[in-house]
């Protein structure tokens, strides 16, 4: 009996050693997170996820070489585009989204789960070196089935050789991408087209990569130096009130202060929208009115200057201004001048930020006028706008 | 020991000096404190006491306007005292302040609301004036003959009601300094109009308008010596102007609309006009004009956002600058008569139609032509066509109950939902 029971004894015991042996003999073994996901590689290659087919903006300006043989990266082809800057549909702006299923816009469910990648990295050049990307993003396509995420990098000034660049997507929720990748460029940063490759466009799984903190701006931070400057931060798209009445020429040739161009504005006066008044803010990103988290942290900024001139002399601008624009991505902080009566010469102007809070600006500038001051409507010109 | 007649002297010398400081230190501390006044801390922070105590102004604007009635219904005189269901409802919440744009003609009806407010609920009332900014044809600042008359005004309110115990502070003006840049209700003089420099010209009116403001405020603290008075501004457009021309007054009373946030609001005050200053009017609807329907967790999240930086930035917090003395809430019941005041029969209809534009107030900005603001839809309590105690029945809106919770247990610091409407 004695025996017996020790033998019991032992049995129990062993029993859920044999028990715990068996489960992790039978347990699947966990699949290897994918340390990659390929939106592009090669032409025709098994592995491409998504498709070049959301064409934006001067859809007209674009050609697509998608087996370009000239020097490709890795592999036998790279993508060719082609880009025109001939404004054909109006826009003045033209891009590519990589998208799945192709010409998905937010209607189908489609995309992939990327959880786990942390960034996404492409390759491009360009055919002469010079040629500017205005951004690329990652997400940001909205409709029914939005992309969880919108990361935007840039701009960036490619060169003629191979170089990676990388977006950095750590902390970012890619539970559905149904925009993989696209660029954009605009018809002011090249004036006269550009010819660009890109190759190798993937999400990588880098779990040394940490969140990207906003990173305070190095000074000067240009708003606007020269049409096609890559240190462009801001864009001009956010005209307000009688907009019908304004023409904007972001690339006048008419003595600009410094480099080969200045802004120069047409206000007619007409109240084509009934407002009496009109304005433009440049924005980061394009159109962001406080509905998207863009911008910059200018926190090293203490003044804003830029230079202005009237046609004649004596229009008046009844106010300039930096930040200011609110939504549920506010700017911090808005400063500004005015009303302010042009001189025919051109003359600096400066913003003081002195106790500002300029940590998050999507509003980089700003001016407004209204036809009360300007019974005729105005030109004005504007030049070397940035902070500094 | 023996001492001689000399150390004695020298003795009694020294106790009739020590005898006089302690009087004079005795005296010193009987010197009676004002009822009501700012204590300056450290340079830039600030707190109001109250007799004796710091006090936070939690506080509501208060125009109980019944509906079907408008701006001119005198509600001072309404046999069913809406103020006493009103303040019994504000003692609930944790309302301790309302604030009374202008006090009406009749100076006992005035009292009668201040004293029932106070004596029934300890609620303090702030007693603005609007410094004839609504007078046709323009607030003429420029004319000695209208600042003469305004000063009278004001002056005669200070006399009739400094002595009552429920009164906090004085308000002047509210956003009147938008007609010195010329965005509401322009005014000039003939040397202004010389002036061909649009910024001197703007300059120009500022120092007028500072100035006068400062001179009552002086006056003001010679005949009330316990009363703080405020500076009434539209956002803090100007105050680089009033930091010159406007130190007689002791805090800034700001209205400011900026959504969830109130930005660099209180560190960018210090930077210009270092005075104190309370948010006398700020707040949310609670109507979706996008989606074209009531929605009390819209307005009740802003709200709670709007408090949390206001807490933020009293007295003695770790994050904030110090120097905000508490809240104002636009406002206390909703106003049917707002959207068409000259249309007697809009007044009995709770207008949905929006009249102005608000990209801070995100959540309905999509509207047609962005206009989100619904004018009419700014309480914080309802009103029902139905009748209660000879009053339209009162509903109070979720932002009550969450704003009463806040004050209950404020949780400070930034939520991190960013942009989440608390559902």
């Amino acid at each position: 009996m004695k025996k017996f029971l020790v033998a019991l004894a032992a049995l129990i015991m062993a029993l859920p050693i044999y028990a715990t042996a068996q489960e992790s003999a039978n347990k699947p073994k966990e699949a290897e997170k994918p340390k990659e996901f390929v939106v592009y590689t090669d032409k025709g290659a098994r592995e491409n996820h998504y498709i070049p087919s959301g064409w934006m903006g001067d859809y007209g300006d674009i050609k697509l070489n998608d087996q370009s043989m000239d020097n490709p990266h890795t592999g036998t082809t790279s993508l060719q585009f082609n880009y025109s800057g001939k404004k054909s549909q109006g826009q003045g702006w033209a891009g590519v989204y990589w998208q799945n299923p192709a010409n998905n816009w937010g209607s189908k469910k489609g995309g992939f789960d990327l959880t786990g990648m942390t960034k996404l990295t492409f390759w491009a050049r360009g055919a002469k070196g010079g040629e500017v990307l205005q951004k690329v993003v990652v997400g940001g396509i909205k409709g029914t089935y939005p992309d969880t995420a919108a990361v935007e990098m840039g701009p960036i000034e490619l060169t003629d050789t191979w170089k990676q660049y990388t977006v950095n997507l750590a902390g970012k929720d890619l539970s559905y991408i149904n925009g993989a990748f696209s660029w954009v460029t605009t018809a002011d940063l090249n004036p006269d087209g550009c010819v660009f490759y890109i190759d190798d466009i993937k999400f990588e799984a880098d779990s040394q990569l940490k969140p990207e903190g906003r990173k305070q701006q190095n000074m000067p931070f240009y708003v606007y130096a020269d049409r096609s400057s890559a240190g462009n931060h801001f864009i001009p798209s956010g005209w307000m009130g009688d907009y019908g009445d304004i023409k904007y020429d972001g690339a006048s040739k008419e003595d600009p202060y410094l480099g080969d161009t200045c802004v120069k504005v047409v206000y007619n006066g007409k109240g084509a929208q009934g407002a009496r008044w009109a304005g433009i803010y440049w924005q980061n990103p394009a159109n962001n009115w406080g509905t998207i988290d863009g911008g910059f942290d200018l926190s090293k900024a203490t003044k804003v200057t830029f230079w202005a001139r009237g046609e004649k002399g004596g229009e008046r601008i009844e106010e300039f201004k930096i930040g200011g624009i609110m939504g549920e991505y506010s700017d911090s902080d808005t400063a500004g001048i005015g009303p302010v009566i042009l001189n025919k010469e051109w003359t600096q102007y400066t913003i003081d930020l002195k106790g500002k809070d300029v940590s998050y600006i999507i509003g980089g500038f700003c001016w407004a006028t209204n036809v009360d001051v300007n019974p005729e409507g105005c030109t004005f010109y504007l030049d070397e706008i940035k902070y500094e | 020991m023996v001492y001689g007649k000399a150390a004695g002297r020298k003795i009694l010398c020294l106790a009739a000096c020590g005898l006089f400081f302690a009087l004079c230190l005795m005296g010193m501390s009987s010197m009676p404190k004002a009822k009501v006044y700012i204590q300056k801390i450290n340079m830039s922070q600030y707190r109001m006491m109250v007799d004796g105590k710091p006090y936070v102004v939690k506080g509501v604007c208060y125009n109980p306007i019944p509906i079907g009635k408008s701006q001119d219904y005198d509600w001072w005189s309404d046999p069913a005292k809406p103020w006493i269901a009103d303040g019994k409802l504000m003692k609930e919440m944790g309302v301790n302040t309302i604030r009374l744009y202008q006090a009406h003609e009749d100076s006992q009806e005035v009292k009668t609301v201040i004293r029932d407010l106070y004596n029934l609920y300890g609620i303090r009332t702030i007693l603005g004036h609007w410094l004839g900014f609504w007078e046709y044809p323009c607030p003429l600042y420029g004319d000695k003959m209208f600042r003469d008359k305004i000063k009278k005004e004001v002056l005669d309110m200070v006399a009739t009601y400094k002595d009552e115990p429920g009164l906090l502070l004085w308000v002047l003006g509210n956003e009147n300094n938008y007609s010195c840049i010329g965005r509401v209700n322009p005014w000039s003089t003939d040397e202004i109009d010389k002036e061909t420099n649009p910024e001197k010209q703007k300059a120009m009116r500022a120092e007028i308008y500072y100035s006068f403001v400062g001179e009552l405020a002086s006056q003001i603290h010679k005949i009330d010596t316990q009363h703080p008075v405020a500076l009434g501004n539209g956002e803090l457009i100007g105050l680089e102007y009033a930091n010159k021309f406007c130190q007689d007054v002791d805090l800034v009373a700001c209205i400011i609309y900026r959504g969830k946030t109130f930005g660099n609001l209180f560190n960018s005050l210090k930077m210009t006009f270092n005075k104190p200053v309370l948010l006398s009017e700020f707040g949310a609807d609670a109507y979706d004009a996008y989606l074209d329907k009531e929605d009390q967790n819209m307005q009740a999240f802003f709200l709670e956002s709007q408090w949390r930086q206001i807490y933020d930035n009293l007295y003695g917090s770790k994050e904030g600058v110090g120097n905000c003395l508490g809240g104002i809430i636009f406002e206390w019941t909703d106003e049917w008569w707002k959207h068409n005041e000259s249309d007697s029969a809009s007044w009995l209809v709770h207008e949905t139609e929006s009249n102005w534009s608000n990209g801070s107030y995100y959540f309905d900005i999509q509207a047609k032509g962005n206009k989100n603001m619904n004018e009419e839809w700014f309480g914080i309590v309802a009103l029902s066509p139905e009748s209660e105690g000879g009053l339209n029945k009162h509903i109070p809106r979720k932002s009550y109950y969450v704003v009463r919770e806040f004050w209950k247990n404020p949780q400070l610091g930034e939520k991190k939902n960013k942009g989440a409407k608390s559902k």
